[in-house]
């Protein structure tokens, strides 16, 4: 499992260099300021750290993305057989990311309010947050290496997408998913949640395609 | 050690371009690489080598044309090894023993390999802090130990010091005779007098074969000492000729050891000497390997 071996390399390389804390500790204070202090029932005010992740998880998918410095990226292709096998690193690892910091989000407030959270509304919670931290790896990957080599440029592009899609209420699956979070768990919510998370992957991984084709191509 | 097929790696009317308006690097590169007889690339810079062995190994793939019979596992060094990043030395080649499907005894194989080289840092040092002599090293251990079938080396022995070069000529021999296709670009005499090599030179994007150096059988190594340039003191220097210059003990003062075939060895010296260069040493040295070095570097090899 090459993809496995990269994801962990990848790990190692960014555990060090620490690039990725910045976005997990953006996440982390918004969580603190959010449920600090009185947020009403749950799952309403997770709509704003599942909208919030969305960014978050695109920082987070340019910082993975852009780990490698290009030359090394070439020793790593050749070493795992193929371009497909690195992206699928990436992938992996963001996707991790994003499972870590959903997790994170939908926790923070059983410990730190007295709110009920049943089973249903945690699994609402979670969902919400995942379908919009895949759907920012998706644009993480797409604003990065070596599609848009300047990590300026690659946040700015990164910056406008989610800006110009993440405020749409209409548009899934982040707005779709965001919208029924804030109307708390109504009917039918748990369709769209679910939705959400299959579009999210789906983007993350054609993402993560098209990464890998332009790589193989502009390499 | 994963032994390839006797039909090797073919590459057929590989073409390379890098957008649709820039020429192409590359113009139709038509190579039979095979298991006995290395491969080296000589050529300027920009002459297209390095895309060309990145297309070999896997890293980029041709606008037209393809690669065949390319192995799973492939050991490839850049031109010039990247060494940005914190994590020691130890941990990048366990990682890349993984990345590669091998074992810890690929880990180990490295580490053996790095002390054969002269690595003079240790496990422990992040790896950018290594020089660029010592990154070479280590992106030569990582390449060579993984047990691959084919391996794709862009100037390898540049940045090696003396005694590394020899160890890393004697090690490709051993692993082109145990069956291993053995790709390099390289602009030292130590490519050339691979075991059984064949020579191509890269121009304009295309190959040319071209004979390999004779093979001395003994070097002459001269150290001078002198002021000022020391290139001065060596204008011309006879093909294979290897140098290395250190500061003398004063201010504009230099320190020069030069290995050239011993059959030009009294002419370097001569002119050497009608420059104003001062001879500290001359001796005889037999060449690192003799030409047969098929059994030979298999015993080095154990």
């Amino acid at each position: 499992m090459s993809a496995v071996a990269v994801s962990r390399f990848l790990l190692s390389d960014l555990y060090r260099s620490q690039r990725a804390i910045v976005p997990v500790v953006g996440q982390a204070v918004l969580l603190a300021v959010l449920f600090g202090g009185d947020p009403g029932p749950l799952p309403a005010p997770w709509a704003a750290s599942a909208l919030a992740l969305y960014p978050i998880a695109a920082w987070l998918g340019i910082v993975v993305a852009n780990t490698e410095d290009p030359v090394q990226r070439h020793v790593t292709v050749v070493s795992a057989g193929g371009v497909r096998r690195v992206v699928g690193g990436v992938l992996l690892l963001a996707v991790a990311g994003d499972v870590v910091l959903s997790a994170l989000s939908v926790v923070w407030p059983m410990v730190t309010t007295h709110y009920p959270h049943p089973l249903s509304v945690l699994a609402l919670g979670f969902g919400a947050h995942l379908a919009c931290a895949l759907t920012g790896t998706a644009v993480g990957l797409l604003c990065a290496r070596p599609l848009i080599g300047n990590v300026g440029w690659s946040l700015l592009a990164a910056g406008t997408v989610v800006v110009v899609t993440g405020t749409q209420s209409r548009v899934p699956p982040v707005g779709t998913v965001v919208r029924a979070i804030t109307q708390g768990g109504l009917p039918g919510s748990g369709t769209v949640v679910v939705t959400g998370v299959a579009l999210g992957a789906l983007l993350a991984v054609g993402a993560a395609a098209v990464s890998a084709r332009v790589g193989a191509r502009t390499d | 050690m994963t032994v390839m097929e006797v039909e090797g790696v073919r590459l057929e009317g590989v073409r390379k371009r890098y957008g649709r308006r820039s020429s192409e690097v590359l113009v139709g590169i038509d190579l039979h690489l095979r298991p006995g007889r290395p491969v080296v690339l000589r050529g300027g810079n920009g002459s297209g080598k390095s895309t060309l062995l990145r297309i070999a190994a896997g890293a980029s793939s041709p606008t037209a044309g393809r690669v065949v019979g390319r192995p799973r596992t492939v050991g490839y060094v850049p031109d010039r090894f990247p060494a940005q990043q914190r994590m020691p030395v130890g941990v990048y080649l366990r990682h890349l023993a993984a990345i590669h499907g091998a074992g810890p005894d690929a880990v180990r194989e490295a580490t053996e390999l790095l002390a054969v080289l002269g690595f003079t840092a240790g496990a422990a040092t992040p790896m950018l802090q290594l020089s660029k002599g010592n990154a070479q090293k280590v992106g030569l251990a990582q390449a060579l130990t993984c047990g691959a079938g084919l391996v794709v080396l862009d100037e390898p022995w540049s940045g090696l010091d003396a005694d590394a070069s020899p160890a890393l000529a004697a090690r490709l021999d051993a692993m082109s005779a145990a069956g291993t296709v053995v790709l390099v670009a390289d602009h030292t005499a130590h490519g050339p007098r691979l075991a059984g090599a064949q020579v191509y030179r890269v121009e304009t994007g295309a190959l040319r074969p071209e004979e390999p150096a004779p093979v001395a059988d003994e070097i002459t190594v001269i150290e001078l000492a002198g002021d000022g340039d020391p290139r001065a003191a060596v204008r011309t220097l006879p093909p294979g000729a290897e140098t290395r210059v250190v500061p003398g003990p004063g201010p504009a003062s230099w320190r020069l050891r030069l290995r050239v075939p011993a059959s030009e060895g009294d002419a370097v010296l001569a002119a050497a000497i009608a420059r104003g260069a001062t001879v500290l040493a001359v001796r005889r040295e037999p060449v690192d390997r003799p030409v047969a070095a098929g059994r030979h570097a298999q015993e080095a090899h154990r």
